[in-house]
């Protein structure tokens, strides 16, 4: 059952909870055969920057380090939005593996043929 | 859980692979046991059975699920206790 899956994470340590479960769900997609991508958006656009999911560890739940390193080794990829980073000053050269910083474009692109999106 | 006998599934020739895979999943759960759950099968042979002891109470419901969206064959079905034979490529 082939087929596309977005998650559009919105939050990083000022929402660990959201930050991590966003996360889960996306290795569930992608565990399920789902060609899955992450949107970094608002907040979440921190986790593009490496070093920062090293501080986020959910009580419950896997360190999330460990959740976007399985995510990556199973396929999928980390859309980062462009605005967002830009407006926060972070780092392109400082960006975790198979993360890209896009425009609102390719998130539309992604989304174009109907594909569901689940938001965090 | 109904008996189960895995069939080999190797061609005249070719290596057969094992009868059966054993994962301990323990409390893995949601996202983090499918994510793993994923790359287990990946690595195992087409016809290979895997027996998945998953210990959590969402993984009645989640491993019928995986398996119909994968093409995975759930042969059994005892929580904790789980057959899931990889599909053919």
């Amino acid at each position: 059952m082939p087929g596309k899956f977005c998650v559009n994470l919105t939050h990083s340590k000022d929402d660990t909870d959201r930050a991590t479960v966003g996360f889960v769900l996306a290795n569930a997609a992608v565990g399920s055969g789902k060609e899955t991508m992450v949107f970094l958006s608002i907040e979440g656009v921190r986790l593009a920057q490496r070093g920062v999911a090293e501080s986020i560890h959910e009580e419950g739940f896997a360190p999330l380090r460990e959740l976007m390193d399985n995510f990556a080794k199973a396929g999928g990829t980390i859309y980062v939005c462009a605005p967002c980073f830009k407006k926060r000053k972070l780092d392109e050269n400082s960006l975790v593996a198979g993360a890209s910083i896009v425009g609102g474009a390719k998130l539309v692109e992604f989304l174009s043929d109907g594909s569901p999106c689940v938001s965090f | 859980m109904a008996p189960h006998t895995p069939q080999r599934s190797g061609r005249p020739g070719e290596p057969v692979a094992p009868l059966e895979t054993v994962w301990d999943a323990g409390d893995l759960a949601c996202g983090e046991l499918i994510v793993k759950l994923y790359g287990r099968m990946e690595a195992m042979r087409p016809g290979q059975v895997l027996r998945l002891v998953a210990l959590d109470s969402g993984a009645p419901a989640d491993l019928p699920a995986w398996c119909r969206l994968t093409g995975h064959t759930l042969l059994a079905a005892e929580h904790p206790v789980y057959l899931i034979r990889r599909k053919e490529p």
